[in-house]
C-alpha cells in the first residue's frame, strides 16, 4: 500500500507542479499572486471538452485548442483587468484575481450549467509495477509534467525571451531602460503560463471530473506547492508540488480522510510564517 | 425641458413618494410571498433547475386562476448552490427582506438544517427532500415537512439487495456529510459488522484527489463497496476505482449515477448497483406531471425530484387555502389535513384541490412524487424505492419496491 501511495503522490504531484510553475511564473512577470488560476484552469478544461466531445476532434488536437484559448484569455484578462489595476497594491490584485476567477467559473457555469462531464476516451485499466497500480494515462500526465517543468528551465535560462523575463522579474524598470519591451514580455509570459494552465485543465479532466469547480479545487495545493518551493522560482515550484502531492496523499496514513484538505492550507500558513521566501527563493529585503 | 434637481426638489420628490407608496406597498402586502431555495449548482445541480420550475408552474397556475384567498403568488427563487453558508445567506435575505411564509426546495441535509435554526425562529415553514435523520429532531416546533423518505430507510433497502447477492465483505466509504452517514450505519446494521472490512472511510467533496482513499477502500479487496454520495464526487471516486483496478461490485444511490455520469464514464459504468426512492409511476399525479413538464411517459423514472417540487408548492397552497390564512402555526397544521388521514377525497392537483377545499369538502392531496402521507414529525412516511443496475449504459430496474 504504501507505494502505492507513493505512485498516488507522484501523480498528484505531476498535476499540480505545470501550473505552480505558471503560477510562479506569472507573479514574476506581474508581481502579484495571480487567484485567477483556478478560473483559468477550469476554462482548459471545457474549451478542451468541446473540441473533445462537442467538436468530435481527437484528444491531442483538443489540448492544443484548449491551450491556445486560454492563453488567449490569460493574456486578455492581464490587458483588461489587471493591467489597468498595475499601481495598486499586490493585495487589490489578489482580491481582483479572486472574483476574476468566480467570474470565469460562472461564465462557464452559464454556458455549460454545473453537470459533470468526461472526455470522450475510455477510462483505463492500470499496469502493476512492483505491486503499484498506475495507468499509461496516468504515466503519460507523469510525462508530460516532466517535459514541461525542463522545458520550462531551458526557455528561462537559455533563450532570449527566457532571459528577458528573468530581466523583467529582477528589476522590471531596469529591464525598460535597456531597451525589453514590458509589453511584449508580460504578453508572452501570460500566453506561457496560459497555455500551462490549459494544459492542466485537461489533465484535471481527465483524473477527475470535468465541472465548473475543477480549477478552483486545485487553486490551494497548486499555492501551497508555490510558496513551499518558493514563489518566483520554477525549480521550487516543482520540488514544492512534489512535496505538497506527497503530503496531500500520505495524510491519510495518519490523519482522516477528511483532514486532507487542511494540508495545503497548513503548509501555506507554515512556510508563510516561518520562512515566506520558501524553499527556493529569494528573501525580499525592503528598504 | 431641464430638470433641476436640486436637494430641495429631490427632498419634495421623496415626499410624494412617501404619500403614494402605501398603495404600492398595500398591492405587495396581498401577495403571499413564498421561498423557493434549490440547488441550482453543486452536488445537487443536476436537480435543482427540475423542483425550481415545479415550483413555479404551480404558483404560475394557482396565479392564473385568481390565487389562494384571494391572493396572487409572489415566488423568490434562490440558489442553494448545495452549500449551507450560501444557503443560510439566501434564507436571511427570503426571511427578512422577501417575507416568506415557507421557504421550499432545499435538498441536501446539511443546507435544510443549516437554515432551520433562522427558519425556526422566524417561524417559516421548510419543505425539502432530504434524508438526515437529524432533520425531524431538530425541528421543534413543527414546521418542517420533508417530501423525501429518510437515508436509512435507503440505506436498509440498498442493504436488502446486497445481501441476496451474497457478497462476502464489504468496505464502506462516503461523502462527509448527515445524508450519507446515517445511510452507512443502516447499510452495516443490515449486512452485518463482521461482513464490514473496516472502518467507514469519510471522504470530503471538491478534494484535489481521491487517490489514496480508493487505495485504502480496496486494500483488503472487498467483495463489494457502497459509496452513498453525489454524482461529482462519485464519478471521480469511481473513475480512481477503476483506474486502480478493483473489480468487485460497486453499490451507490441512484443520486450519483444519473445520465452525466454514464456519460462522464462512459462502457465503464456498466455494472454499477444503486437506489433511489421514485414517483409512483402509475399515480395520475405523475401523470400529470410529466405532462405538465413537457415530457413522455418512458416508462421509466424521470425527475425524481421535480416531482416532489410540484407536491411541495401544491401541498403548501392547498394547505394556506384551507387554514384560511398565512399564519404559519395554522397553514402547518393544515398540511396534515390536506395530506393525510383516510375517509377523504383524494385530489391528484392542486387545481381541484382548491375547488374541493372552496366547495367544503375534505381532501387528501396524492403527489406526483409519493402519495404525500405525513407521520407526527412531518417526514413522508414513504415512498417506492427503486434498485437498478447499470448493463450497456443504461438502468436495467432489479427491483421496485412499492410503499
Amino acid at each position: 500500500m504504501n507505494l502505492q501511495l507513493f505512485v498516488n503522490g507522484l501523480v498528484n504531484a505531476s498535476l499540480i507542479a505545470p501550473p505552480a510553475i505558471a503560477f510562479t511564473l506569472l507573479f514574476g512577470v506581474l508581481r502579484f499572486p495571480n487567484f485567477a488560476i483556478g478560473g483559468y484552469i477550469t476554462v482548459g478544461a471545457f474549451m478542451a471538452y468541446t473540441a473533445n466531445v462537442i467538436f468530435a476532434w481527437p484528444l491531442v488536437a483538443a489540448t492544443l485548442f484548449a491551450m491556445a484559448v486560454t492563453a488567449l484569455v490569460v493574456w486578455l484578462s492581464d490587458v483588461v483587468v489587471f493591467a489597468p489595476l498595475r499601481n495598486q497594491e499586490p493585495v487589490t490584485l489578489l482580491v481582483v484575481s479572486i472574483a476574476f476567477s468566480l467570474i470565469l467559473e460562472n461564465l462557464v457555469r452559464l454556458f455549460f450549467a454545473s453537470d459533470v462531464r468526461g472526455f470522450d476516451i475510455p477510462l483505463e485499466r492500470p499496469i502493476k509495477v512492483m505491486g503499484a497500480r498506475i495507468t499509461p494515462e496516468q504515466l503519460d500526465i507523469l510525462m508530460l509534467a516532466f517535459a514541461i517543468t525542463v522545458a520550462v528551465h531551458v526557455v528561462l535560462r537559455f533563450t532570449r525571451f527566457g532571459k528577458a523575463m528573468r530581466a523583467v522579474a529582477d528589476n522590471p524598470v531596469l529591464a525598460q531602460v535597456r531597451g525589453l519591451s514590458l509589453r511584449w514580455i508580460t504578453a508572452g509570459t501570460c500566453a506561457l503560463a496560459g497555455a500551462i494552465f490549459g494544459l492542466t485543465g485537461v489533465f484535471a479532466g481527465l483524473d477527475l471530473v470535468i465541472e465548473p469547480l475543477i480549477g478552483w479545487n486545485l487553486t490551494i495545493p497548486i499555492f501551497a506547492a508555490a510558496i513551499l518551493g518558493g514563489i518566483g522560482s520554477p525549480m521550487g515550484a516543482l520540488v514544492g508540488a512534489i512535496c505538497v502531492g506527497m503530503a496531500e496523499e500520505l495524510t491519510i496514513l495518519v490523519l482522516p480522510s477528511t483532514y486532507k484538505i487542511a494540508v495545503g492550507f497548513l503548509i501555506i500558513a507554515v512556510f508563510l510564517l516561518l520562512r515566506p521566501q520558501g524553499l527556493f527563493g529569494q528573501p525580499e529585503i525592503k528598504k | 425641458m431641464a430638470i433641476n434637481l436640486t436637494r430641495r426638489n429631490a427632498l419634495k420628490l421623496g415626499a410624494a413618494t412617501a404619500v403614494f407608496a402605501p398603495s404600492i406597498l398595500r398591492a405587495q402586502g396581498a401577495e403571499i410571498n413564498v421561498g423557493s431555495l434549490t440547488p441550482n449548482t453543486g452536488g445537487g445541480g443536476p436537480f435543482g433547475p427540475n423542483i425550481t420550475a415545479s415550483h413555479k408552474r404551480v404558483a404560475d397556475l394557482v396565479n392564473g386562476q385568481g390565487g389562494v384567498l384571494g391572493r396572487q403568488i409572489r415566488l423568490y427563487q434562490e440558489n442553494s448552490e448545495t452549500n449551507p453558508e450560501t444557503a443560510v445567506r439566501a434564507a436571511d435575505k427570503l426571511i427578512n427582506v422577501n417575507g416568506v411564509v415557507g421557504i421550499l426546495g432545499t435538498w441536501s441535509s446539511s443546507v435544510t438544517l443549516g437554515i432551520m435554526p433562522k427558519c425556526q425562529t422566524a417561524g417559516v415553514i421548510q419543505m425539502c427532500t432530504s434524508s438526515s435523520s437529524d432533520i425531524p429532531m431538530a425541528d421543534e416546533k413543527g414546521l418542517v415537512f420533508n417530501f423525501q423518505a429518510l437515508s436509512p430507510v435507503w440505506g436498509d433497502a440498498i442493504a436488502k439487495l446486497a445481501v441476496t447477492r451474497g457478497y462476502g465483505s464489504y468496505g464502506l466509504m462516503a461523502l462527509n456529510n448527515d445524508f450519507t452517514k446515517s445511510m452507512v450505519d443502516a447499510f452495516a446494521a443490515v449486512v452485518g459488522a463482521d461482513k464490514v472490512i473496516k472502518e467507514p472511510l469519510y471522504y470530503n467533496a471538491a478534494q484535489a484527489s481521491y487517490r489514496s482513499e480508493v487505495t485504502s477502500l480496496i486494500e483488503d479487496e472487498p467483495d463489494a463497496v457502497f459509496i452513498p454520495s453525489y454524482v461529482t464526487d462519485f464519478t471521480a471516486v469511481y473513475k480512481e476505482l477503476y483506474r486502480q483496478g478493483y473489480e468487485g461490485a460497486v453499490i451507490t444511490t441512484g443520486l450519483s449515477v444519473g445520465p452525466k455520469f454514464k456519460e462522464a464514464v462512459g462502457d465503464a459504468a456498466d455494472g454499477v448497483i444503486h437506489g433511489l426512492p421514485v414517483p409512483p409511476l402509475e399515480s395520475p399525479a405523475y401523470g400529470e406531471y410529466l405532462k405538465e413538464a413537457g415530457l413522455e411517459d418512458t416508462g421509466n423514472v424521470q425527475h425524481p425530484f421535480g416531482t416532489a417540487g410540484r407536491d411541495q408548492m401544491s401541498t403548501l397552497l392547498l394547505a394556506i387555502e384551507k387554514a384560511g390564512t398565512t399564519d404559519t402555526a395554522a397553514v402547518a397544521k393544515a398540511i396534515w389535513q390536506v395530506t393525510t388521514g383516510e375517509g377523504k377525497r383524494t385530489v391528484y392537483n392542486v387545481t381541484d384541490g382548491l375547488a374541493a377545499i372552496r366547495a367544503g369538502e375534505e381532501i387528501n392531496y396524492s403527489g406526483a412524487s409519493s402519495s404525500i402521507e405525513f407521520d407526527a414529525e412531518g417526514m413522508v412516511l414513504g415512498r417506492d424505492f427503486q434498485l437498478a443496475e447499470i448493463r450497456g449504459g443504461e438502468d436495467v430496474v432489479l427491483e421496485r419496491l412499492k410503499f
